[in-house]
């Protein structure tokens, strides 16, 4: 593999909006192939439509887009063979509800099994202890044979984790995954997040809108605004002018946002 | 007065003059309202003790009102299943599932002992025109279910499980039939059960199953056994509540 996500010039319009301005403009970037790259940027900057496009989810777009050096098309959605690689990890986690946690870690398995197998739900010993191993390492193998929809948000969450990690995906997109965490959560998801990419020497992408968890968890940030492309840096190197750029009021000479105490953790 | 005021005034007079206008049109007697009571209860206690006589029409009046429900409900699920999909938002268009909406309503609007008689009259007397009433009548209420059930499947997990390389089938048996195959069950169980409880006055007329003898009997002056038979028929009430309120809870 020579790279995990290549863009270049990059421009797209939301179905619907196409009159106003585009959801992310002249987006040029490159992710290296085992590399933790954080998006960061306010809400509506176009982290989800970025990390969808990634995802093969979106039409109708100009530019080049590869994944895992294969060629995305902007008029039809990519092979489903192609899509198992690449694991999503999504913001409301999608889970089905009425389905226990083993069901629905084992559903990230199915695009890798042969589908009558797959159909009837005849998992082999060896899927199966893929799913357990992702399962132990979210935290929720004691919750296996619960319903969905009796746990918590946070189980929840490592609920869509295991799932992705089920999958085996050579590229993991996870869409603001500690948004609505508190802080020690938050810190304990972004790392188990980046440590299983890390362990399994795989990419990893994910949104967020704070600056001190980006940096501490990415090796590189991404800062976007307006669908704009505004920063692309190694985590050490973000400044205190780069978040302002991406957070800041246009034209306005307000002070800057206070420092997180994160702006200084350099690693 | 505010317009809000001014109409709830009026609807008060409204409401004041039609309870006026039933009173006065109605001549009751109130001498024989009162007497009304003792009446009752001596026609009541006709029908004491039960007959134990006739356990052999209750069965198979039983058993006849059983088979009205279940072939009932299954020709409403069979109707239901395609009327459901027309009727849903996120399967057709506007033009399609107001319409389909509108005529469900209807449906659900016409009392099931009215199609019933008018199914008498048209395929004549017995279990039949009970059969298609029940069908018809449940469909009403089913297929507005089914298509609540196809539009409360959230799209989210299908989606998911598409980005996770699954085919289009396999979406369908492990994000959309996980989501509808209980709603569906729980609904149509209740609706066997409203179609069987409703099921048992339609031999009064003439449309098949118990509640023929009830009438037979009360015509007849037999009021020993029309007891017997209405003790029958609360008791599969309370029998077939029972079993709802068992499968439920397995269905939530
Ligand atoms: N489905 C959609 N249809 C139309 N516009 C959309 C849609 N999704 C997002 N947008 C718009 O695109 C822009 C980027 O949105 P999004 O990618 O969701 O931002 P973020 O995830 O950074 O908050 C926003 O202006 C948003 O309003
Ligand atoms: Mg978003």
């Amino acid at each position: 593999m020579t790279t995990a996500i290549d863009i270049a010039d990059l421009t797209l319009h939301h179905p619907g909006a196409e009159g106003g301005s585009p959801a992310l403009s002249g987006i040029t970037l490159t992710v290296q192939p085992g590399e933790s790259v954080a998006l960061l940027g306010a809400s509506g900057a176009g982290k989800t439509t970025l990390l969808a496009l990634c995802d093969g989810r979106l039409r109708g777009w100009r530019g080049q887009v590869s994944v895992l050096d294969h060629p995305l098309s902007p008029d039809k959605p990519p092979a489903l063979s192609a899509r198992v690689d690449t694991g999503f990890i999504f913001q409301e986690f999608a889970l089905v509800e009425r389905s226990t946690v083993e069901r629905n870690v084992l559903n990230g398995r199915l695009g890798r099994m042969p589908g009558l197998a797959a159909f009837f739900g005849h998992h082999s010993a060896a899927d199966r202890a893929v799913a357990y191993k992702a399962m132990s390492e979210a935290g929720i193998a004691d919750l296996a044979h619960r319903r969905v929809d009796s746990l918590s948000g946070g189980q929840r969450q490592r609920v869509a984790i295991a799932r992705c990690l089920a999958q085996e995906p050579k590229l993991i997109l996870a869409d603001e995954p500690v948004s609505n965490l508190d802080p020690a959560r938050a810190d304990d998801i972004l790392g188990l997040i980046t440590g299983a990419a890390r362990a399994r020497g795989v990419t990893a992408i994910f949104s967020s809108h704070q600056p001190d968890l980006a940096m501490r968890y990415a090796d590189r940030v991404i800062g976007l605004r307006d669908g704009k492309l505004q920063f692309d840096r190694t985590a050490a190197e973000v400044s205190p002018q780069d978040i302002a750029r991406i957070y800041h009021e246009a034209g306005s000479d307000a002070p800057l946002p206070p420092q997180k105490p994160g702006l200084r953790v350099v690693t | 007065m505010r317009p809000r005021e001014a109409s709830g005034f009026t609807l008060t007079l409204l409401i004041a003059g039609a309870v006026l206008w039933a009173f006065v049109s109605t001549e009751v007697d109130l001498a024989r309202l009162f007497s009304s009571g003792p009446r009752i209860a001596e026609f009541l206690g006709r029908m004491w003790p039960p007959s134990p006589e006739i356990m052999s029409e209750i069965l198979k009046g039983s058993a006849e009102t059983l088979r009205i429900a279940i072939l009932g409900t299954l020709g409403a699920v069979l109707i239901s299943v395609p009327l459901g999909i027309l009727a849903s938002e996120t399967m057709t268009p506007g033009f399609i599932h107001r319409p389909v909406r509108t005529v469900l309503a209807l449906i659900r609007a016409i009392p099931l002992i009215l199609v019933a008689m008018l199914m008498v009259g048209a395929v004549g007397l017995g279990p039949l025109p009970g059969i298609i009433a029940v069908a018809f009548h449940a469909t009403g209420m089913l297929a507005k279910f089914y298509a609540e059930a196809i539009d409360g499947v959230a799209r989210a997990p299908i989606d998911a499980l598409e980005s996770a390389g699954a085919n289009p089938l396999l979406r369908l048996r492990y994000a959309i039939w996980p989501q509808m195959a209980p709603v569906v069950a729980r609904d149509t169980i209740f609706r066997f059960e409203l179609n069987l409880r409703e099921s048992l006055v339609l031999g009064v007329v003439g449309a098949g199953g118990i509640g023929f003898y009830i009438q037979t009997y009360v015509r007849s002056f037999q009021y020993d056994k029309a007891a017997s038979v209405t003790l029958a028929v609360i008791l599969m009430v309370v029998v077939i509540e029972g079993f709802n309120v068992a499968l439920r809870r397995r269905f939530s």
